[in-house]
């Protein structure tokens, strides 16, 4: 019994899922990155624990506010019946059906489309990140720009297995949050959230950025400056030598 | 990626115009007074992708042309909100290593997006293999060259020397 509810309950979402995510036009494929022919090409998402890490936050944030509309639905229900006026009820009442289940439908929602959207392509000089429900943004970001790599975990999100590879460029590492307003994150900084192999992938990048020579900033075209090294001090100081003999 | 050419670039697309249109009408009571720079926006929005950069510019009154080298591109954001995905547009974000947080430039209204990302991506900083390009015959390093040269000083004193 409850597993053909659970049959149909997974039918209906599919369903409805193909609606919401064509009408949110969520991209059909993974990212790809232009390659050189032969390279592998690593494309992954978050792990599950990500959405599970994801739905654990979204319902620790709904309990209180869900005991909050409770409460004031029953507050409501008491005045009203102390103040001798019964129809007040029946105007509370949708109000605290729809104040307790539609935003919260869409919160949920929104963490399924979050997760869909959420994709990582890394290749052997670049990687790609998609995520984003509303705007879905593609960062791509080639090893040899990166500054640093950072690996960050919460303390729930160790519980569910999970980190997050943060991937910083050179700039400015302000928040920049006024002036793109809201869901704008820092444009010089990649995040690989939600990912269970989280110190591996740190282990991948820096290891392809250590293969690149340039380092830092500035054209790679550039050759290397000429220095002296231990031979030609060496050699030096046998030329002072022979001079010193000579005269 | 081969039959797209981004030389060829020169003006956004008209779905642009009704991006703007759109994003106008949201504002509400505003949009007369949205819409009017984003029209002078969308009416002087020039392109030109050469081979070592691309230039953008635009404005009447306050006229601005920023030019960017392919080399110096750090991030590519590549952006599409709802709108943008309805309209098959998308905004391309580039950013170089200078201070601000925000992008550098934002190349709108283009429709193959994807490619000229793509394109841009080939062209940046550590996409491409660039040791290659130099074989090992060529590349006589200076500091090698100097001490052949002092080797060759030290060997002619001894030589010299009675």
């Amino acid at each position: 019994m409850s597993r053909n509810v659970e049959y149909a309950a997974a039918w209906m979402y599919r369903g409805i899922w193909g609606v919401l995510t064509r009408w949110f036009r969520v991209p059909q494929h993974p990212p790809s990155l232009p390659t050189v022919s032969g390279e592998p090409l690593q494309s992954f998402r978050p792990s599950d624990g990500f959405l599970r890490y994801l739905k654990l936050q979204f319902w620790l944030t709904i309990l209180p506010t869900e005991i909050f509309i409770t409460i004031g639905w029953f507050s409501v229900v008491a005045a009203s019946a102390t103040a001798g006026r019964p129809w007040i009820v029946f105007l509370a009442t949708p109000i605290a059906i729809f104040l307790a289940t539609v935003p919260q439908t869409l919160g949920y929602l929104a963490i399924h489309l979050r997760y869909d959207t959420t994709w990582y392509v890394l290749s052997q000089r670049s990687l790609r990140i998609r995520s984003g429900i509303w705007t879905i943004n593609e960062a791509t970001i080639t090893f040899e720009n990166i500054q640093n790599v950072t690996v960050e975990s919460g303390p729930i999100e160790r519980i569910f297995g999970i980190g997050n590879v943060i991937v910083d460029t050179a700039g400015g590492s302000s928040g920049g949050s006024t002036a793109h307003g809201k869901g704008a994150t820092n444009l010089h900084r990649g995040e690989i959230a939600g990912v269970s192999n989280a110190a591996e992938i740190r282990q991948t990048i820096l290891s392809r950025l250590s293969l690149s020579k340039a380092a830092g900033l500035g054209d790679e075209d550039t050759p290397p400056a000429p220095g002296w090294t231990a031979e030609h001090v060496a050699a030096l100081r046998e030329i002072r030598d022979a001079l010193r003999t000579k005269s | 990626m081969s039959s797209f050419d981004p030389t060829s670039i020169e003006r956004p697309d008209r779905a642009l115009m009704k991006y703007y249109v759109i994003t106008a009408l949201l504002t509400g009571p505003l949009s007369v007074i949205v819409i009017l720079p984003l029209f002078f926006k969308y009416e002087t929005l020039r392109y030109r992708f050469d081979a070592e950069g691309m230039s953008m510019s635009w404005g009447i009154l306050m006229r601005r042309e920023i030019y960017i080298t392919y080399r110096r591109i750090q991030d590519i954001h590549l952006t599409r909100n709802i709108i943008q995905r309805w309209l098959g547009l998308a905004t391309i974000s580039i950013q170089t290593a200078s201070g601000s947080s925000s992008p550098e430039m934002n190349i709108e209204g283009i429709l193959e997006a994807d490619a000229l990302r793509d394109f841009l991506y080939t062209k940046m900083r550590g996409a491409r293999e660039h040791h290659e390009e130099t074989p090992g015959a060529s590349t006589i390093r200076p500091q090698d060259e100097a001490l052949a040269l002092l080797r060759e000083i030290r060997d002619l004193l001894r030589e010299a020397k009675p």
